[in-house]
Order: structure tokens, then sequence, then C-alpha cells
């Protein structure tokens, strides 16, 4: 009954030394940038109840959660995304909070086939999301910050793309199509189907110049002078407040000098029923899904019982990973500079020594095994350390240089000065 | 520069890509050859063709693997990935229906418990039960689908069709046209940003060619 006792379930991954060293090295800088612009983070349960992921609008596909239930019968999820936790937490605990509130977050999230886990199961999120507040200031410095932590991470070559769900949402409400069509029409226009759209379009009566800029919309892409060219053929009022709000957010990152990360995407009309203005994703070299999405969500705070403006992005930690393997970027890898061993009568120094060693930042390993020095040197160069110190008495030390072959004769005391 | 990575489905699919790439001046001479390697290249172009099973072709794309894949329709719908599909090229042209006896014909609702052999699955799951809002059986087949109805083992299939003559000599008939399937240009969506100018410099010229004829 135990044949599976060896294997991990699918989507599941073991993260050993080098990539588990790189893990928690990304978190920490990312976590040290999210608390030097003044997120404050929270921790939010692994498990909760299915209600708060489900409900009106299918926030989240039930076919994506991993699903169990408690004593009492009820659905429990693992947690399928770490945005609407704090949306919850927002709304429930937090009412009060002085507005804009800042919250950030890193932890694991669970879903079937997540893009954004890169196809696995089970995956890390850190993200920052700003409430109370709609302004395109907000939306900027999100993007900021999800540009500086790209960048925190040691990666250079990317692209954050931006684009304004409200300008698809005038367009739609003006052609009059049905919610369904709607809905059709967003999945072709996600999918850049160009054919798909033409055969929509051609089946509903649709204004000349509404039909040209919808079946436009797939290549309205690019660099930002799109949105002077679009503004001239678009006369929906709420598509024209969309292109309006994006160029804001444009000029604010502009000071911020991040413009040369950022492009635009008209087209980006993903998770609807979840963004409600500005919306993004980031891009790299070597991973072919992205790394980065966020955007506004002034609706989803209104499902927990309170009606707030908010705006967030969330980051892969497991597709940085991928992206600087692909693209071979640098990282320190975690290593052992020295190994201590002793003789007889030289354990209580060694101890010693060691813990001075290590308070001065040092990677210090103590020999447990059978304190012989042709041993220990053997076992040091096999497992990569490079300095065997052998402490032979309570005084006399012998330092070896397993590179260079070099040893020196020292004492305690002169090794503590 | 980066390569750009190509995923042709092998089979007839892959010569008239081949004639398409050519027709734009990327060098394909290599993939014409009898070689066996698996991964081909065109140094002047910094691009690199493989070939691989068409099932398997929007995979490559999805994951990045492959930045561009041609493929046809009928694929992307059954795997139903996450891709860009930006150009129809036209070739390999067929439709996707849902065939069975001349007796069912105008009374595929009357029928209660529908049995659908098919090698599409998802393509028939999706078209019964989004589309008609019906519960069916799915009988997956990996070949030869037609057979399935004349020896009582479905009461209709989903399949492909070219010219129909299949399903004549067997006397099946078409009930309901699904899609219309063709080649179809994929582009992965990450690759689609990163190096938009190169690949649509790809996707305009084989447009150009396609409006001439």
């Amino acid at each position: 009954m135990s044949k599976w006792k060896i294997y991990t379930p699918e989507g599941v991954q073991d993260i050993l030394f080098d990539e588990c060293f790189l893990k928690r090295n990304l978190e920490g800088k990312i976590r040290t940038l999210f608390r030097t612009n003044g997120y404050f983070e929270i921790e939010t349960p692994t498990l909760e109840f299915y209600d708060t992921f489900c409900g009106d609008g299918e926030l989240t596909p039930q076919e994506t959660m991993f699903k169990f239930f408690d004593q009492q019968g009820r659905i429990l999820v693992l947690r399928p995304d770490a945005t609407i936790p704090v949306a919850r937490v927002a709304a429930t605990k937090c009412k009060d909070m002085q507005y804009p509130a800042r919250f950030s977050y890193i932890g694991n999230t669970f879903r079937f086939n997540e893009l954004g886990g890169g196809k696995q199961n089970e995956f890390t999120q850190a993200g920052v999301e700003i409430l109370g507040v709609n302004t395109p200031e907000a939306d900027a410095e999100v993007i900021a910050t999800a540009i500086a932590s790209i960048k925190a991470a040691g990666i250079e070559s990317f692209q954050i793309d931006i684009g304004q769900v409200e300008f698809f949402k005038g367009l739609m409400e003006e052609t009059g199509l049905s919610e369904q069509d709607t809905e059709q029409m967003r999945v072709l226009i996600d999918q850049k189907d160009f054919l798909g759209i033409e055969e929509l379009v051609g089946r509903h009566e649709i204004r000349g110049d509404l039909r040209d800029l919808i079946l436009e919309l797939p290549r309205l892409f690019g660099c930002t002078d799109i949105i002077d060219r679009v503004e001239k053929v678009t006369f929906n009022k709420r598509s024209l407040a969309a292109l309006a709000n994006l160029r804001n957010v444009l000029e604010i990152l502009d000071d911020y000098e991040l413009s040369k990360y950022v492009s635009i995407d008209l087209g980006m009309v993903q998770s609807l029923n979840y963004y409600t203005g500005i919306i993004f994703r980031g891009f790299t070299y070597g991973v072919g899904f992205p790394l980065i999405s966020g955007g506004r969500y002034d609706s989803l705070m209104g499902k927990f019982g309170k009606s707030c403006p908010a705006t967030g992005f969330s980051l892969g930690i497991n597709l940085i990973m991928m992206a600087i393997d692909r693209q071979k970027i640098e990282v320190e890898k975690p290593c052992v500079g020295s190994l201590v061993c002793y003789g007889k009568g030289g354990r209580k120094v060694a101890f010693k020594l060691c813990e001075v060693l290590r308070s001065q930042g040092m990677t210090v390993e103590l020999a447990v095994m059978d304190n012989d020095i042709e041993k220990s040197k053997k076992y040091a160069s096999g497992k990569g350390i490079d300095g065997v110190i052998y402490i032979l008495d309570s005084k006399n030390i012998e330092l070896y240089n397993l590179k260079t072959g070099e040893i020196t004769k020292t004492s305690i005391d002169e090794l503590l000065r | 520069m980066r390569y750009l990575t190509i995923a042709l489905s092998k089979g007839r699919l892959a010569d008239l890509s081949i004639d398409l790439f050519e027709s734009i001046g990327i060098d394909c001479s290599e993939l014409k050859g009898s070689s066996r390697k698996l991964i081909l290249k065109d140094e002047a172009n910094k691009i690199k063709f493989f070939l691989a099973k068409p099932a398997d072709v929007p995979t490559y794309v999805e994951y990045g693997a492959a930045d561009i894949g041609i493929v046809g329709k009928d694929t992307l719908l059954e795997e139903g990935r996450h891709l860009y599909e930006v150009l129809n090229l036209g070739f390999a042209a067929c439709k996707m229906v849902v065939a069975g006896p001349e007796e069912l014909q105008g009374k595929l609702d009357n029928l209660n418990n529908k049995r659908v052999a098919t090698k599409y699955p998802r393509i028939a799951r999706e078209y019964f039960e989004h589309k008609r809002r019906e519960s069916i059986e799915i009988i997956k087949l990996s070949g030869s689908v037609e057979l399935a109805p004349l020896v009582g083992l479905s009461e209709v299939i989903v399949d492909l069709v070219e010219s129909g003559r299949t399903l004549k000599e067997n006397g099946l008939v078409i009930l309901d046209t699904i899609s219309d399937i063709s080649a179809r240009l994929v582009v992965n969506r990450v690759s689609m940003k990163m190096d938009s100018e190169r690949i649509n410099k790809i996707i305009d010229g084989i447009r150009k060619q396609l409006e001439k004829g």
C-alpha cells in the first residue's frame, strides 16, 4: 500500500541547495524592496474557505483549485491566489485603517496547471497592493515597484506591457453586443485570433469606424505612440477616458525614468471580471509565461463587504528563477569557507574559534567525524571547502589552503588577534 | 542575436510551410535535405527549425521552447493552449463536423443518450456541452472513426472531413459543421512581445505572400 512513498505528486517540486539558496536570496531582496517602499507584510492562511474564491463572476474557476472538507463538511481550498485573501483581510479587519494602505506578501499558492507558476501546481508569489486610492500615481507606483523587483532579482532585459481594460469595455458597450458575445470577443482578442474576431464582428451590425477599431485591437500593442493614433479614431467616452488614464500613468513612469521597460497593449483583456482599470504584465527571455501580472481591481473588496479601490501586482518567484537559469545570470551559491577540525585537547578552542569566525560572517563547518587531518582534508576537498583549520591542542594551529597546498603554522592567540 | 525557433508539424503541413518560408527569403535548404539532425538552422537569419508531431506543436510554442509554430486549427482547438493565433495560412483546409447515419439528419436533438466517437474528445465535448448544451459520452478512438457508427460503437462521430468521400461511401452524412479548419501560424505570447520586430516581419512577409495568392 505504499507504492507512492518515494515520489512527490505531480506539479510540486523539492527545491534543493543552490536553488533553495537562490530562492531565499530572491525572496530576501524582494522583501527588503517592499519594506523600504513602505509596504507592510501580511501572512494569510494556506487554507481558506472555497467561498472566498468562488462566488459571483467566477473569480477563480473551480476546476483550478485544490479542494477538501473540514470537520463540519464545509469546502476548503488551498489558497489559489494571494490578492483575494489580501482583499478579504483589508475589507474585514482593516476597515478603519488610514488610506492609502500598503500591503505586501510572499507565500505559496496552489493551482492546477497555473501559467503564473510555469505550469507547476505549487508556486511562490510575491506582491504588493495599494488600497484605498484610485490615482494614476498609485498605479504607476505599483508598476515601478514591479520593475524594481525584477531588477532586484538581477534580470535586466525584460518588458512590461500596460493596458487599460476600460478601453475594451467601452468599445463593447457601444457595440451593444450581449454579455455572452462580449465574453467570446474577449477570448478571441486575448488569443489574437484575427479570423475569429472578423467572423464574430461580421455576424453583428456594428458601425464602420467601431468595427475597424475592434478588428485592429489585437494589433494595438507596441510603443506608446499607439495611444495618439487610437485616440483620433475612438469616439467612445469610456474608451477615451481609459486612454487618458493610460497616458497619465505613462507620464508618471517617465519621471521614474522607467519608460524603456514599458510598452502598450490595448488588446490585453484577461481576467476582466477582476480588473477594472490599468492592467499589466511583465515578460523576459527564456520563460514562455508572464513573470508578473497586476492591475487595478476596484470592485474586488466590495465582495467582502467594503467597497474600496485597489491596485497591485504579483510576481512568480519560480519563474524569476527559471529566467535566471535560462539567461545564465551569475548568482551566488551556497559554500563553506573553512572546515575546523581538532586534535586531542583542541576541542574547546575549536568551538571558541568557530564562534568568533561565524560572528565575523564567515561560513565555518565543524568536523564531526573522527578528527584525523588527512581524512578531514580529503572530505573538505571533496566538498569544495578551500580551507582547513586544524587545531592540534589548546595552542597550536595549522592552516591548510587546499587550493595552493600551502600550510601555515600559527597559534590561537595570533589567529584571534 | 538570439535564434528564433520555429516548430513545424511533421508531414504534409511541413512541406507547405517550407515553401512559404522560402518565399519570404528564409533558407530552408537544411530542412529539405535528408539529414537526421533534429534541429536545423538558417544561420544568416538566425532561425532554427524543428519538426514535431502536430499535436505537440502548440505545447512547444506555449512553453516558449519554440517562438513560432505552424499547426492545424484542429490541433489548436483540441489542445486549447495559451498562445497567439495570428495568421490563417489557408492551406490544408477541411472541416470539423458531426457525422452519422442518414436517418439522424435533423434529429440530433431527439437522441437521448449520445455516444460520440472521435479523435478529438475536447472539441466534441466543447461543441456538445457548450453549443448544444447536452451531456454526451465520449468514446476516444485513434483512427478510422467512421467505423464506429457502422458497428454500433457510437451513434455519431466528430471528425475532420476533407472531400467527404469516406463518409459517403459508408452511408454517413454530415449532421452539423463545427468549424472550418486550416493551417495557422501561432506565436508564443512572450516572444510576440520580446521579439516583436522580427516576428512581425515574418508575419507581414507571409501575409503579403498569401495575399498574392
